[in-house]
């Protein structure tokens, strides 16, 4: 084991406390805002990223208005879908009246019976046809989705259905014992419905609600003039498809505005661009702030340098070899660091309180606080090291010249 | 042992090579004290800082105990300078923010020797140069005579074969000087060869044996009459 030299160099330090209190001060900051940053970019990623349990990368979505009333609804909504079926490279089309991750929608709940007292369940409300599985690439975990015959064309969404398809989470929640495939379950207004498929997983539609995978699947197409259809394409067709979506729609009928051609995942890129922007802010942060505590080390030590020449001179004349003196400034500057990173880990205790308090987050993980720490004797160790070698390679024959230590 | 022969230093800028040693021989045999005087930028330093490793001569050969040493790496000459050499400074060159004890305790830690073998030898040394109670005192607090001694300290506790002297009392009243020199006569008694450098004419021969340097080489009797008019006359 190398000697050290710790404790001559707390002596020092203790000596001449004001460099080493600076450089600690920062390195303290430094780690308290680094820490929380990282853990807050980390959940930012971790939310993004989250499994959507649809096909997201080969989806397009657009927005139908048409300028008359139709005839009949329904059947302009089957031509539509058909048609957009019909493009190359097109998976399967659906309507649907809102969509996951959006950040709007409406939401419906259910009850596991018709007792008044019984708990409701809420989820997002997603209307789809006998396609919709399909289209948003959804993975069916039991029972079935919807036939052709079971799909209306309801006059208010609160209209009586008979059969309806949740997402696990969702069928959990109203049936904790397991067995809710096949249930009846009540409808806001107490009326029955049978629950005939579970959905494995989808996001609805509020990326912040905190029962984002409770979604609801009804046998519906939207209302009066408007329609909106997601388009799934066979992977590398999205930019082909989306070419053909616009032209296609004209051709079934030429009277409609056609808006928001899109493909998904700009839609999920908006919905977190609030996140995005944060994890990039805090992360441009951490890193500038890395930066000057990196070039307060490499000027202290520079300094320092410059103030001990003589001394490390002496020091190499009674037989330091290069490496102690190269030693002797990293182990110096690691006891800065991880004096500084003491303070900072009660610091970013202190910051991450604040922040949870100010913005709802959750408690800091303390693993941050060791990775903060490693940053930071990284960057201590790299600052250090070219300071360190340019004193290593003082001539230990300055010790024989005037002028005092 | 330590023996010189031919040694050359040359230092060289753009515009000119300064000649600071030339031709210079020179024999010290174990248990010797020399001292090595000549007016100023007659070579004293340089052949110190050549004798103690610190420089590397231009041309010449150097051994100390039959190794030859001049040419070495850095990492052995280093190891050399920390076993075998003690270096007393005219500025005692101690270092400032560490009391007595960690002082003395520098070179023996370079050694890597256990903290219970350091702390004999400081306590030893400490003893030889008498300021056994002054350990924990910081060099700020002591006269310059007593900081000298707590750089012999320093040199002796590495227990030296040479120990190398660049005007010892250069920096001192003549009352520290006589108890510095005294102490020098005390450790070659023991046995430790040591080459004194000095400007102080009244310290040459002191050991037994004076070299004289003039221009970067031996002085000659030729050299009498310029030596006399510098005031390091013959």
């Amino acid at each position: 084991m190398p000697d050290l030299e710790i404790r001559p160099i707390l002596g020092t330090m203790r000596r001449n406390p004001v460099g080493a209190i600076l450089i600690a001060l920062q390195v303290a900051f430094t780690l308290g805002v680094v820490a929380n940053s990282l853990f807050i970019i980390n959940d930012r990623i971790g939310l993004i990223n989250r499994p959507t349990g649809f096909d997201i990368d080969n989806i397009v979505t657009v927005q139908s208005t048409l300028l008359d009333d139709p005839a009949d609804k329904l059947q302009q909504v089957r031509t539509d879908i058909e048609a957009l079926e019909a493009i190359p490279g097109v998976i399967a089309a659906t309507s649907v009246t809102q969509l996951p991750l959006s950040n709007s929608g409406s939401g419906t709940e259910l009850f596991a019976s018709a007792d008044p007292n019984a708990p409701e369940v809420n989820g997002a409300r997603f209307t789809m046809t006998e396609t919709g599985l399909d289209a948003m690439g959804l993975t069916l975990a039991e029972g079935r989705w919807f036939r052709e015959d079971e799909i209306k064309l309801p006059s208010t969404y609160g209209d009586p259905i008979n059969v309806v398809i949740v997402t696990r989470v969702m069928a959990d929640a109203l049936f904790p014992d397991g067995n809710a495939l096949g249930a009846t379950v009540y409808d806001h207004l107490r009326r029955p419905v049978t629950l005939i498929g579970i959905v494995e997983h989808m996001q609805g539609s509020w990326i912040s609600w905190q029962h984002l995978d409770n979604n609801i699947f009804t046998p519906q197409v939207p209302m009066q003039r408007f329609a909106r259809y997601v388009i799934r394409t066979e992977p590398g067709s999205l930019d082909q498809v989306m070419s053909q979506v616009e032209p296609t729609l004209a051709a079934t009928e030429p009277r409609r505005i056609v808006q928001r051609l899109r493909p998904y995942s700009e839609i999920r890129d908006r919905t977190y661009t609030e996140h995005r922007a944060m994890a990039i802010m805090l992360g441009v942060v951490s890193v500038l702030l890395i930066i000057v505590t990196a070039v307060g080390i490499v000027g202290l030590v520079s300094f320092v340098v410059r103030q001990r020449t003589r001394q490390i001179g002496t020091r190499r004349a009674i037989g330091a070899q290069r490496l102690h003196i190269v030693r002797y400034f990293l182990v110096e500057n690691w006891l800065m660091t991880t004096g500084g990173a003491i303070v900072g880990m009660a610091l970013a205790f202190g910051v991450n309180y604040w922040l949870a308090n100010l913005f709802s987050l959750p408690r800091l993980d303390p693993w941050y606080l060791p990775a903060g720490l490693v940053i930071l004797w990284l960057v201590g160790l790299l600052s250090v090291f070219a300071p360190a070698r340019r004193a290593a390679r003082i001539s230990p024959a300055i010790a024989t010249r005037g002028a005092a230590l | 042992m330590l023996e010189m022969k031919n040694i050359a230093k040359i230092y060289r800028t753009e515009a000119i090579a300064t000649h600071a040693l030339r031709d210079f021989d020179l024999s010290v045999a174990d248990g010797e004290f020399v001292t090595v005087t000549g007016p100023s930028g007659s070579g004293k330093t340089t052949f110190l800082n050549i004798a103690g490793l610190l420089e590397d001569p231009t041309d010449g050969t150097y051994k100390l105990d039959g190794e030859e040493v001049g040419q070495l790496n850095d990492r052995a000459k280093s190891r050399i300078r920390n076993e075998k050499i003690g270096f007393i400074f005219q500025s005692f060159n101690l270092i400032p923010d560490l009391d007595v004890t960690d002082n003395i305790d520098v070179p023996l830690r370079y050694r890597g020797l256990p903290g219970a073998e350091r702390s004999k030898r400081i306590r030893d040394a400490l003893e030889i140069v008498g300021l056994a109670s002054r350990q924990h005192h910081l060099p700020s607090q002591l006269s310059g005579g007593q900081q000298q001694r707590v750089a012999i300290a320093r040199a002796l506790a590495g227990r030296p074969r040479f120990l190398l002297a660049d005007e010892p009392t250069g920096n001192l009243d003549s009352e520290m000087a006589s108890q510095v020199i005294a102490l020098l006569d005390d450790i070659n008694a023991q046995g430790t060869t040591i080459i004194m450098v000095t400007h102080d004419m009244s310290l040459a021969g002191h050991g037994g044996r004076e070299v004289r340097l003039l221009d970067g080489r031996l002085a000659s009797p030729d050299d009498a009459e310029t030596l006399a008019a510098t005031g390091t006359g013959v």
